[in-house]
């Protein structure tokens, strides 16, 4: 911190010219608490919602669990809707992140990339089921605003699911003829069916996973030529 | 026990002719459900009050209380109603098909055509269905159980036709259950037409069919 370029700076005269000025400063530092509120809101929140449920979760524990006032969590979120959304972003950049670093290593059939694919999902989000579960039911929520993205409108499982069919048509497992994105929306269905599973019947990430493989295989009789 | 006994006693008397008091109970209830059914196709299950549906019927909360335990049991009522007729309608489709594939696609046509007037109530039921606290009871009520036998029912026909062979029967009739309601955000977000929604259900209904399909 206290390198010899910042002492020499620090030791000139204040003279308003080689410091920024003060409305910059205040500016920034108004923007990096913003910024510190919005952390703690989000990691009280994702707390909350993970033990207590997203219906069961009032904007005023969620301030107080942070440790901010309700105004300043209305001053950076519209609503618990918003908040719910923007948990889910900074989880799932996680997950995409570690996808797009393993998706092109992976070699096989479409059917086993699938598996993976998705085996990888459920190892990241098993641990917060009812998380994931608010976050689909909230696609449908009334009080959501617009700028919320649930679930379905997170479209890099989309891509990733589209790039890994499109391998497969290179590589003649796919059937060319079929229409991609009614095997995305299918895939994409029984993701989220397996949530409900996992919620509803305390399943495992392993046992999550066991169903997903059936029912990619399931679905994959259905994309594999004909020979 | 007399407690009981009291009330076994109305119950009997009821059967024969509705006491004043039972037919005004059922007035109540009707006026509440048809308040709610409103309110929740206007506001959706989270807006929607049970205080708004209170004065929407004209009533105190009070009475709406002393007939449903809570908003997601006054739902679940709505639900359960809409649904008996919904598996009526898809009961009714399915004996016009020939074959599984044509079958399943008349059934789901006749349950996209039985919400198309009524797409906010079904947002409001995907919104209760997917809730990790109310969704279990909506989905495990009994009608919901039929719709999904119905499917059951037209593959193991099906496998009796010689048509499909019995390979993972649940789990194929429980992805076109998916399959069926994966749709309705198209229909409730994106406006899709009855033809847009059954030219996707018949692709859907042929890729899951395909495995079981006898060559």
């Amino acid at each position: 911190m206290s390198s010899p370029g910042r002492i020499a700076t620090d030791a000139l005269p204040d003279d308003g010219l080689l410091s920024p000025p003060a409305a910059v400063v205040a500016s920034s530092l108004r923007r990096t608490q913003k910024e510190a509120t919005r952390n703690r809101v989000i990691d009280a929140a994702r707390e909350l919602f993970d033990t207590q449920g997203y219906q069961g979760t009032t904007i005023r524990e969620i301030a107080r669990h942070a440790g901010v006032s309700v105004g300043s969590v209305f001053t950076t979120f519209a609503s618990k809707g918003e908040i719910l959304s923007q948990v889910m972003q900074d989880r799932l950049d996680g997950l995409y992140a570690e996808l797009d670093r393993v998706m092109p290593h992976l070699r096989g059939a479409t059917i086993e990339r699938l598996r993976t694919m998705f085996a990888i999902h459920f190892a990241f989000e098993v641990q917060h089921t009812r998380l994931f579960l608010a976050h689909i039911a909230s696609a449908y929520d009334w009080t959501l605003p617009p700028s919320a993205k649930p679930m379905g409108k997170t479209p890099r499982l989309q891509e990733i699911i589209r790039e890994c069919l499109a391998k497969g048509v290179a590589d003649g497992d796919v059937d060319p003829a079929i229409e991609t994105q009614e095997i995305v929306d299918l895939l994409m269905a029984a993701y989220a069916w397996a949530y409900r599973l996992a919620a509803w019947n305390d399943a495992n990430a392993a046992e999550l996973t066991a169903v997903m493989d059936r029912q990619i295989g399931l679905i994959a009789q259905g994309f594999t030529p004909r020979s | 026990m007399m407690h009981a006994t009291k009330i076994q006693a109305a119950e009997d008397t009821s059967a024969k002719a509705p006491t004043r008091r039972a037919l005004a109970k059922q007035q109540t209830r009707a006026k509440v459900l048809a308040a709610a059914r409103r309110l929740f196709s206007e506001q959706g299950y989270e807006g929607a009050t049970i205080r708004d549906i209170a004065s929407a019927a004209g009533m105190s909360t009070g009475a709406v209380f002393a007939n449903f335990t809570d908003k997601s049991d006054l739902f679940r009522e709505i639900m359960v109603t809409d649904m008996a007729a919904l598996a009526d309608a898809m009961r009714e489709a399915a004996a016009r098909g020939a074959g599984v594939e044509d079958t399943l696609l008349r059934m789901f046509a006749a349950g996209y055509a039985f919400y198309r007037s009524q797409l906010p109530l079904a947002r409001a039921a995907f919104s209760v269905g997917w809730s990790p606290e109310d969704g279990p009871a909506l989905r495990n009520a009994a009608p919901v159980q039929v719709l999904n036998s119905l499917i059951v029912e037209q593959l193991g026909q099906g496998v009796e036709r010689g048509e499909l062979r019995p390979d993972d029967l649940a789990l194929r009739a429980q992805m076109l259950f998916d399959a069926y309601l994966s749709n309705y955000p198209q229909a409730i977000f994106e406006g899709w037409t009855l033809e847009a929604l059954q030219d996707r259900a018949r692709d859907q209904i042929r890729v899951l069919l395909a495995g079981a399909r006898r060559a």
